[in-house]
């Protein structure tokens, strides 16, 4: 029974491997901050835009979403990855990472687009004009009335969204990124052992949706309690 | 770039077919599935219950490429034979299993929707809880679980792309092939391949759209 727990399963390797998956953990850590950064500001701006009133606003919004949500992101992130470095305003050759940070946040974007904007349809007409009966302008009613309400509001689905982020997030490695994903393909490659390799990943992945949940749990706590 | 897309598009629509079947088996096992689950944690005891909220979780705490991997590299190192699988029912198993969870999601939302009044005048009438599920119950939640089911689909669509690592010929592979043939027009490949997705997606998501204004729907716990 232990050979062949240790034929199918051997730790000794993997403890071997514990520099690279801390490294590949990190990596997606970070990937996953940034590109929730981006996203969250895309998704404010084109919310905004999506609910304006000017039609070539919306429009853009509107079809930036659209084209988003209808295609993969492993196209996403192939079509950004090999057509911004022609663009000629670059200069340079966007690199892998960057590259697939943009592809991550522009896809993201459009999700959270909609969660926040149905977070600022869900704030009632009497905040706004309170916040105009003071005096404040357009953006200091966002800033200060709207947006923090909204996004209070539905902080649970922004929360599942950023779950599914960080798991999109193994994606970049096909375009040569390393992170946590990209640990396994190195354990895969230098020693042909696929258990090993993505079982850790998978525990891996495991223990940061395990943070996340207690993160969101205590947040609706909080957020649950400081409304009722 | 005419000449591209005249030489690349046979090979295209080719994969188009090879994303088209993989999506259309997936959506009719993982709903089946997931119909299945759904309902065992609604009307299960709290053991069945809790076993598949481990299920449930631990798919959806991992991306769908790991569960691709384990599938199709880890199963069959078990040695056990009917786990040696092959690439396209590998890829159908893991992707119905990872549609699953959302499907039961949606079925535990929906059985949940339906107002508890309903139940207990079934129940009142002399009913039992199987003929209450089967004739008061289920009917109503059945509509309410169809347009979410559009935008399930979608996320299968597009999780079919994925599959392209363990070397089945869908859209994004024969984008890849057409690519290396034609290095050059490498966006225009690309640009197409996404078209052709997008024109398979956008009408479902319109469809679920219709469907929600008409049968409304379920608020899904995120």
């Amino acid at each position: 029974m232990f050979d062949w727990i240790l034929d199918f399963y051997n730790w000794r390797v993997v403890g071997q491997y514990v520099p690279e998956f801390t490294r590949g953990m990190t990596a997606t850590m970070w990937i996953s901050l940034i590109s929730l950064v981006l996203s969250l500001a895309i998704g404010t701006l084109t919310a905004i835009m999506r609910m304006s009133a000017n039609p070539f606003l919306w429009r853009i919004a509107a079809g930036y979403i659209q084209a988003i949500r209808s295609t993969p992101l492993l196209i996403q992130i192939y079509v950004i990855y090999f057509s911004l470095p022609a663009l000629p305003l670059l200069g340079r050759r966007l690199d892998e990472l960057e590259g697939g940070i943009i592809a991550l946040g522009l896809n993201a974007g459009a999700y959270m687009s909609e969660i926040i904007r149905a977070g600022i349809e869900s704030i009632s007409k009497g905040q706004v004009e309170g916040a105009q009966s003071v005096g404040m302008t357009y953006l200091q009613r966002m800033r200060y009335v709207v947006l923090p309400q909204a996004f209070a509001n539905v902080l649970p689905p922004l929360l599942g969204q950023t779950a599914v982020l960080i798991k999109d997030s193994s994606l970049v490695s096909f375009i040569g990124v390393f992170e946590l994903f990209g640990a396994g393909l190195t354990v895969l490659s230098e020693r042909l052992m696929p258990n090993e390799a993505f079982l850790t990943v998978a525990a891996c992945y495991l223990a940061i949706y395990g943070v996340m949940m207690v993160v969101s749990d205590y947040a609706q706590r909080k957020l649950g309690g400081a409304r009722s | 770039m005419m000449e591209v897309i005249k030489l690349t598009m046979p090979f295209l629509l080719e994969g188009l077919w090879m994303t088209f079947k993989i999506s259309l088996i997936t959506i009719l096992c993982g709903s089946l599935l997931g119909f299945i689950v759904g309902m065992l944690r609604t009307v299960g005891g709290w053991l069945v219950s809790f076993t598949l909220g481990i299920y449930i979780h631990a798919l959806r705490g991992t991306p769908f490429l790991i569960h691709l991997y384990l599938i199709y590299f880890v199963l069959p190192s078990t040695g056990i034979s009917w786990l040696q699988l092959e690439a396209f029912p590998a890829a159908v198993i893991a992707l119905s299993l990872y549609t699953s969870t959302y499907v039961a999601e949606i079925v535990r939302a929906a059985i949940e929707a339906v107002p508890k009044g309903q139940s207990e005048a079934a129940r009142s009438t002399g009913m039992t809880a199987l003929q209450n599920m089967r004739y008061v119950v289920l009917p109503q939640a059945l509509k309410m679980m169809i347009p979410p089911m559009g935008g399930i689909y979608v996320i299968i669509i597009k999780g079919t792309s994925i599959v392209s690592v363990i070397g089945i010929a869908e859209l994004v592979r024969a984008g890849e092939h057409a690519t290396q043939r034609h290095p050059r027009e490498l966006m225009v490949i690309y640009g197409m391949t996404a078209l052709l997705y997008f024109a398979y997606c956008y009408p479902v998501l319109r469809l679920a759209r219709w469907a929600e204004t008409k049968f409304g729907s379920v608020r899904l716990p995120s």
